[in-house]
C-alpha cells in the first residue's frame, strides 16, 4: 500500500528534502501501525509528539488503513 | 510593599506638563498582582472618576486627551525569573475597536522601567507640542520631541539612546503611522518588538507623546532569595527539557506553526474562504530558518529566543537586516493574502515595524480588501491602478506603507477591516471580533479558540486564551464543543496572571500555574497557591469585562463573523465544519456567572469587585 509521509521541524534533520510540497512516498504492508512506521523512519517514539493522518489526529497504535494516506509527523511545537 | 515591586508608579499629565509619584497598596497588589491586573484596576477607578465628572464613557473618544494610557510591569518583571523583560500596555479605549485597549510586548523595556525605579506609568492629557519622557535612575523629565516627530521607530530609538548616552536603554516609541492617527498603529519597543494590538500607538500619538526612554540601576528586592534561586533554576531546567521551548521555538521561531496549522486544514487563506493553503511551505518556519535567518534575538532575560534576525538576499524585496517575522505576521501578510512570498512578507513586516503598525490587522485588512475586490466591490477610482488580486505580493507591500501614510486605498486599510468593509458595503467580509482582526487559526478547525475569540474582552485575539495549546498542540479533541467553555475560561484567567506577573506567555508551554505560584511567592513573600492565582486571574478578566460593559459591549458582541458560524469549511481536514458558538457560549456564561455577557451581581461580590 502506498502512503505519503511529511515530516516537519527538527524531524527534517533526518529527512532534509522532505516537505509539505515534497512528501516521502513509501510502500507499507496492510496493518502497519503508526508506531511501526515511526520506527521504520528511524525516529524515536518520544521525538514524534504529534501525528496526523490526512489532517486528523492519530495515535501510535492506530493502523494505517487507507491507500494514499498522508501522514504528517511533528515534534512538540508551539508559538502564537 | 517591600518586595518584588519598585513601590512607585508615575502619573504624567501632559496637558499640565506635570508628573508625580504614587504607590499601590499591598492589599490591591494582592488582589491584582501587577501588570494588566493593576492597569485594569486603575482604569476601573478612572471610569468612576469620569462618570462623576458627567462624562459618558460610552461616547468617549479614544483619541481625546481624556483617554488614559498605562504602561505596567509586575512583580516578576526584571527579576532573574526567565523571560521577564516584558510589559503590558492598556488604554481605557481603543481607537480601532471601541473596546478596551490592551497589548503586551517583548524586548527589555519592562525590565528597564523597573531598573529606572518604577513599576508603571499612567499618562493622561495631551502635550501642546510633541514630547518624549526620560526616566533614568528615578529621575523623570519631559523633553521636547518636535524634531523626532516623523522619524520611524528605528531612528527614534537609536537617536534617544545616543542622546542620553545609554546604549542598552529601553525605548518605547511610536512611528509615523501613529502620528497619522492610524487606528492600527502600535507602540514599538527595542525597534522590532511591538505592543501590537488595538491601536495603542494612535492613543500615544493623540497625546503628542513620541517616546519613553527608561534605564537605571535599581533592582527589585526579592523576599526569599534562596527559595527564588532554587525555583529559577528548576524553571529554567523545565524550559530546557521541553522540546517546544528548547528546540522548536529557538530553532524555527513562532513560524514553526505555519505547517502544523495548515496540515490541520485551519490556516485561514484568501480572507478565510478556506483553511487550506497549498503553498504554505513557502512561508513556513522551516523555510524562514533555511533561507532567511541571520541569527536569533532573545528578549531581555529570555532562555527561549524565538526572536529572529533576518535578511532577504534575492528577489524583489532585498533587505540586509530586519527582525521577525512572527507566525501571525507571516500568516496575515503572506497567507491570508495568498501571496506565499517570504521576501515580500519580510518587507511588509519591516514596514509595519518601522512605521509602527499591527501586522495582523494590516495583513487581514489587505486580505479583506482583496476579497472585496474579487467581489467587485471596490470602484476602479479607489484602486488607482493597484492590481488587488489575491496572490499579488506587490499589492501587499505597497498597501502596507500606504496604510501608514493614509494614502489612497491605504486609508481604508489603516482604518481596519471593519470600517473598510462597512464602507464598501460588505461588513461580513471583515474577519474581526469587536472590530479586532482575528489571528491565524480558523476556529472551524478548533472550536475552543472560536469561543475565546468571541468572548475576548479586547476582541478577536488568541493570546488572551490560547486553547490551540490544548486543541492542536495537545491532546484535546479539536472539533468537539464539549468541555471547551471550561477550557477557555481557565486559559483566559491563567493568561491574565501571566500578563500581570509580567513575563512571557511562551513559558506556559513548559510551566503551569503551580510554577507561577513558585515565582510570585518567593519574589513577594506572599503565600499564594495556584487556586488563588486562578481566582485573581478571574477577577482581572471580570473587571476588564465590567469596563467594556460600560462601553455598551455585551453578549451581542461576543460573536464571530458570519462566515465561521454559517459557511462550512469547503475543503481539507476540517471540511464541513462550522462553529456552534451558541452552545459553547451559553455554557461559558454559566461557568463565568455572567448574564448576557455581563458579570452578575453575585459574581461581582464573590470576586470582591463591588
Amino acid at each position: 500500500m502506498k502512503i505519503f509521509v511529511k515530516v516537519f521541524a527538527s524531524l527534517r534533520k533526518k529527512y532534509p528534502s522532505v516537505s509539505d510540497l515534497n512528501p516521502l512516498e513509501m510502500e507499507i504492508d496492510k496493518g502497519t501501525t503508526l508506531a511501526q512506521l515511526i520506527a521504520r523512519l528511524n525516529f524515536n517514539q518520544e521525538e514524534v509528539k504529534i501525528i496526523l493522518v490526512n489532517g486528523l489526529r492519530a495515535s501510535v497504535d492506530d493502523i494505517i488503513n487507507e491507500e494514499s494516506s498522508i501522514i504528517s509527523l511533528f515534534p512538540a511545537v508551539g508559538g502564537g | 510593599m517591600e518586595f518584588g515591586y519598585m513601590n512607585k508608579w508615575l502619573k504624567v499629565n501632559l496637558t499640565l506638563k506635570e508628573f508625580k509619584d504614587f504607590s499601590i497598596s499591598e492589599d490591591i497588589l494582592r488582589q491584582f498582582v501587577g501588570g494588566k491586573g493593576i492597569a485594569v484596576h486603575l482604569l476601573w477607578k478612572y471610569v468612576s472618576k469620569l462618570e462623576e465628572k458627567g462624562i459618558n464613557v460610552k461616547d468617549f473618544d479614544a483619541l481625546s486627551s481624556e483617554n488614559m494610557l498605562i504602561f505596567a510591569t509586575g512583580p516578576v518583571t526584571g527579576t532573574r525569573s526567565p523571560n521577564s523583560g516584558r510589559h503590558h500596555v492598556m488604554a481605557l479605549k481603543s481607537p480601532l475597536t471601541g473596546s478596551i485597549g490592551s497589548g503586551n510586548s517583548g524586548g527589555r523595556w519592562g525590565a528597564k522601567l523597573k531598573f529606572a525605579g518604577y513599576d508603571g506609568i499612567v499618562v493622561i492629557g495631551k502635550a501642546e507640542n510633541p514630547v518624549y519622557i526620560s526616566i533614568i535612575d528615578g529621575s523623570v523629565e519631559i523633553h521636547d520631541a518636535t524634531k523626532l516627530w516623523g522619524k520611524n521607530s528605528v531612528e527614534t530609538s537609536s537617536h534617544l539612546r545616543n542622546k542620553h548616552d545609554k546604549k542598552r536603554a529601553g525605548v518605547s516609541c511610536i512611528g509615523p503611522a501613529a502620528e497619522n492617527l492610524v487606528p492600527l498603529a502600535v507602540i514599538m519597543n527595542e525597534e522590532h518588538r511591538a505592543t501590537g494590538r488595538t491601536g495603542l500607538g494612535a492613543v500615544m500619538a493623540s497625546k503628542n507623546l513620541k517616546a519613553i526612554i527608561v534605564e537605571g540601576n535599581n533592582k527589585p528586592i526579592i523576599a526569599k532569595p534562596d527559595e527564588f534561586d532554587l525555583k529559577v533554576k528548576e524553571h529554567v531546567e523545565k524550559l530546557k527539557e521541553h522540546h517546544t521551548t528548547a528546540e522548536s521555538l529557538p530553532n524555527y521561531g513562532t513560524a514553526i506553526l505555519v505547517n502544523i496549522i495548515n496540515q490541520n486544514g485551519m490556516l485561514p487563506t484568501r480572507n478565510w474562504q478556506t483553511g487550506v493553503n497549498p503553498e504554505a511551505e513557502k512561508i513556513s518556519g522551516e523555510t524562514l530558518t533555511e533561507e532567511y535567518l541571520i541569527n536569533k534575538h532573545p528578549c531581555w532575560g529570555c532562555v527561549v529566543a524565538c526572536g529572529r534576525k533576518t535578511k532577504v538576499d534575492k528577489g524583489n524585496y532585498k533587505i540586509t537586516y530586519t527582525e521577525g517575522p512572527e507566525y501571525e505576521s507571516i500568516w496575515a501578510l503572506g497567507g491570508s493574502t495568498a501571496i506565499n512570498d517570504m521576501g515580500a512578507v519580510i518587507r511588509a513586516n519591516h514596514y509595519c515595524d518601522i512605521f509602527g503598525m499591527d501586522t495582523i490587522s494590516v495583513g487581514s485588512s489587505i486580505a479583506a480588501a482583496m476579497e472585496l475586490n474579487e467581489k467587485g466591490m471596490i470602484p476602479e477610482e479607489d484602486l488607482q491602478g493597484i492590481d488587488l488580486r489575491f496572490g499579488n505580493a506587490d499589492a501587499v507591500v505597497e498597501l502596507t506603507w500606504m496604510a501608514a501614510f493614509r494614502q489612497g486605498l491605504g486609508f481604508w486599510i489603516g482604518e481596519g477591516s471593519r470600517k473598510m468593509c462597512q464602507h464598501y458595503g460588505a461588513p461580513d467580509l471583515s474577519m474581526s471580533v469587536k472590530g479586532l482582526e482575528m489571528p491565524a487559526y480558523d476556529p472551524r478547525g478548533a472550536k475552543g479558540i472560536g469561543l475565546n475569540y468571541a468572548t475576548g474582552n479586547r476582541g478577536g485575539c488568541h493570546v488572551t486564551g490560547y486553547t490551540i495549546a490544548a486543541e492542536i498542540l495537545g491532546d484535546v479533541d479539536r472539533f468537539t464543543t464539549e468541555g471547551k467553555a471550561e477550557l477557555v475560561k481557565i486559559f483566559q484567567d491563567f493568561t491574565s496572571i501571566v500578563n500581570s506577573s509580567v513575563n512571557c506567555l511562551f513559558l506556559t508551554f513548559a510551566l503551569g500555574l503551580d510554577e507561577y505560584a513558585e515565582m510570585i511567592c518567593p519574589v513577594t513573600g506572599w503565600d499564594v497557591d495556584s487556586d488563588e492565582l486562578l481566582t485573581i486571574g478571574e477577577r482581572i478578566t471580570n473587571l476588564e469585562r465590567m469596563i467594556i460593559n460600560k462601553f455598551g459591549i455585551t453578549g451581542k458582541d461576543d460573536t464571530l463573523p458570519k462566515r465561521l458560524l454559517e459557511e462550512k469549511m469547503p475543503e481539507g481536514p476540517s471540511k464541513g465544519q462550522t462553529v456552534d458558538l451558541d452552545t459553547m457560549k451559553e455554557e461559558y456564561y454559566e461557568l463565568r456567572g455572567w448574564v448576557n455577557g455581563i458579570p452578575s451581581e453575585e459574581k461581582i461580590i464573590e470576586l470582591g469587585l463591588k
